[in-house]
């Protein structure tokens, strides 16, 4: 009880923007992420050790705050941000919610089995930041996407009898601010040469 | 005012070579001693003392780690040789030398740690900072489509990943499923594995192999690679085929030890089915390509296919496809660093303008031809000698599908490949232009290359047949 209340947190935070949220709410959404995965982290670590401590701080300072900070930033500067983060559809819908059931038979018995609960959340986050990356042509949804899959990554590593080791988690989240570093400018230097094309064709007439 | 502008410019352009006049020199440097040190411990380190581990087992110093930091940084240095005897004659080059060295030398470190991962996950997020380096690098293209190209290559390659993170799931579940606690230390992972049955171990070998390959340009996950080779700088373009390309064979490698005697058969026909759709798809592209670059990319992508087959049949194969991808890593630049100076030449990617290239541009004209036949396999090139002894191990393990399969497709592409490249060497110039000067400096890594092709496919120091050889029994060999 004491982990499967966090992590259908994280399930909530994951699926509810999919469904019915815009794109300029989801760095609100990834940082509920964060804190669920953060609860879990402290759930899972009875002691306050050097791990935990580290842990806690990477995702508090990283997850919840830096990234979704950057990728607010970026959203600010797009006219992208008030569309669906998945278009509405039945069709769309419909493959969500079937690939949410299938990521739960990764664990027979998820209510019972708090580590099958687990890999069926990670799971379902993978498999609806496939289904965004798949129904959004937009760069910055398919940003959000892989914050997902970075955000299922983290989640994964509750899975294992030892905490990943420093060096490890270091890389993780060296990857994690990486993407949206790199992203948001890849899409902000699309924007602005976009804008300049724009803006030459009009000189031009 | 035009003058003063231009007087304005040529000002801006002298300070600035001035402020960043010491970059690529040092960039060489750095990269000469990264050089060194492979070298040195190369030398220093029989094979007989390997397996070394390291910070907390996390490293590993063995025959696959020690080899391919021999290779890539060898390309490394030729590739920064390049690029300062570029940036000597290139305005746009010089202003923008600092990031680029800066990315680079993040893109090396950062690989060069992942080719001693002795973690499964280390390694994996490695290769993915790699790519976050390479995107910004991609981005710096000529062609206005860069940036969506520098974004597609880095969402390819995040889906690849997470398609491999996917496979690192299923086996947890496992493992899981078994009682069994999995860890993915290279060295400790094969005690969770199960010779039995197990439906959702085999699901996470094709997630990592089909992740991974992917990441390697096997089909149907080639797509990012024709476009991302095409539009990235040459030096980019280099860096990814010969040395990102190889970290990624590398995790391939460490999946096919950790599976060392376990899902034989399963490895075997999954890398069969992407080697052969490479290869045809491939075979199909190059018939169909006019444009230089493109081709070897799609080069790249065949290369790939015969990997798989390769690493498919195992045991007698083996030693052939660690010298094929040692050399191929070294025709890969050779390859793309003449053509990037063609580039420069003439503006363009397509074939079309380029016809007569030799007379125009004699030395990169050479080069690029000796670079074309080392590609499609000729004596005396060690590609030869390696597609020879892959295909021999083909016909010994009885596989005669992959082996006419292959043959066929190998013989498509050397007549699609020289349809395309030989009237684009030796056919009437259709631009008149004076000869330009080129450089020693810009020669010297390509023949750098040429020499090493021609040593690997003649003549093989002994202790480098031996890493070979330890290289390939890892791999089942």
């Amino acid at each position: 009880m004491r982990i499967s209340l966090p992590l259908i947190a994280c399930l909530l935070a994951t699926v509810i923007p999919v469904f019915f949220g815009k794109l300029s709410v989801t760095p609100t959404w990834l940082s509920l992420q964060a804190l669920a995965l953060g609860w879990i982290t402290l759930n899972k670590n009875e002691a306050l050790d050097f791990h935990a401590l580290e842990a806690g701080l990477e995702i508090l300072i990283i997850r919840a705050w830096l990234v979704p900070h950057l990728l607010r930033r970026t959203l600010l500067s797009t006219r992208e941000a008030e569309l669906d983060v998945m278009p509405s559809n039945l069709f769309a819908w419909g493959a969500a919610v079937t690939l949410l059931i299938l990521a739960f038979q990764f664990g027979n018995g998820a209510r019972a089995d708090v580590r099958a609960l687990t890999l069926g959340v990670a799971a379902a986050t993978v498999t609806i930041a496939f289904l965004v990356l798949a129904t959004n042509r937009e760069p910055v949804a398919q940003l959000v996407a892989l914050l997902y899959m970075e955000n299922a990554l983290a989640l994964f590593e509750s899975l294992m009898p030892e905490p990943w080791p420093l060096p490890v988690h270091v890389a993780v989240s060296g990857v994690y601010v990486g993407t949206v570093v790199v992203g948001s400018w890849l899409i902000r230097s699309r924007h602005s040469s976009s804008l300049l094309a724009a803006q030459s064709r009009e000189d031009g007439r | 005012m035009t003058a003063t502008v231009s007087i304005v410019k040529n000002t801006a352009d002298e300070e600035c070579a001035a402020v960043t006049r010491w970059v690529s020199p040092a960039l060489v440097g750095v990269a000469f001693v990264m050089w060194l040190a492979a070298v040195g411990v190369f030398v220093t380190h029989p094979l007989s003392r390997l397996p070394l581990y390291f910070a907390n087992r996390y490293l590993v110093l063995d025959a696959t780690s020690m080899l391919f930091m021999l290779v890539t940084n060898t390309v490394f240095l030729g590739i920064c040789v390049y690029l300062y005897s570029r940036e000597r004659n290139t305005p746009a080059l010089t202003s923008d030398i600092r990031t680029r060295a800066a990315l680079m030398l993040m893109f090396m470190a950062v690989l060069n740690l992942g080719l001693m991962a002795n973690h499964l996950v280390l390694l994996w997020t490695l290769i993915e900072i790699s790519t976050l380096c390479a995107a910004p690098l991609v981005a710096r293209g000529e062609r206005s489509t860069s940036h969506g190209v520098a974004w597609r290559y880095m969402l390819y390659s995040a889906m690849t990943l997470a398609i491999t993170f996917l496979g690192f799931m299923c086996l947890t579940q496992s493992a899981h499923l078994r009682g069994v606690e999995v860890s993915f230390m290279v060295d400790q992972m094969g005690g969770a594995l199960t010779r039995q049955s197990d439906a959702w171990q085999r699901l996470g070998l094709s997630f990592m192999l089909f992740g991974l390959g992917g990441k390697l340009g096997l089909a149907p996950m080639y797509g990012w690679l024709p476009e991302t080779y095409e539009s990235a700088p040459t030096t980019t373009s280099a860096l990814l085929a010969s040395i990102q390309f190889n970290v990624s064979v590398v995790a391939v490698f460490r999946i096919l030890q950790i599976f060392h005697g376990f899902e034989a058969g399963f490895v075997s026909q999954e890398l069969l089915v992407m080697g052969y759709i490479s290869l045809v798809v491939a075979a199909i592209q190059i018939m169909a390509c006019n444009n230089y670059k493109r081709l070897i990319a799609y080069a790249c992508v065949s290369s790939s296919g015969v990997i798989a087959l390769g690493l498919s049949v195992g045991k007698a194969a083996a030693y052939g496809v660690v010298l094929y991808i040692v050399s191929n890593a070294f025709v890969k630049s050779l390859l793309f660093l003449t053509a990037g100076r063609m580039r420069a030449v003439y503006g363009t990617n397509e074939v079309g303008p380029l016809s007569g290239v030799i007379r125009t541009l004699p030395l990169s004209g050479f080069l690029f031809a000796i670079g074309i036949f080392a590609l499609l396999g000729f004596p005396p090139f060690a590609s030869f000698l390696a597609e020879m002894l892959i295909l021999s191990g083909i016909v010994q393990a009885g596989n005669l599908m992959a082996f006419t399969l292959m043959c066929v497709m190998l013989t498509i592409m050397f007549v699609a490949t020289g349809r395309t490249v030989f009237p684009m060497l030796w056919g009437l110039p259709k631009v008149r232009m004076a000869p330009p000067t080129e450089s020693w400096i810009t020669l010297l890594p390509k023949l750098g290359f040429v020499a090493v092709l021609v040593m690997l496919g003649t003549y093989t120091p002994d202790v480098f047949t031996n890493l070979l050889r330890a290289v390939a029994v890892s791999i089942g060999g």
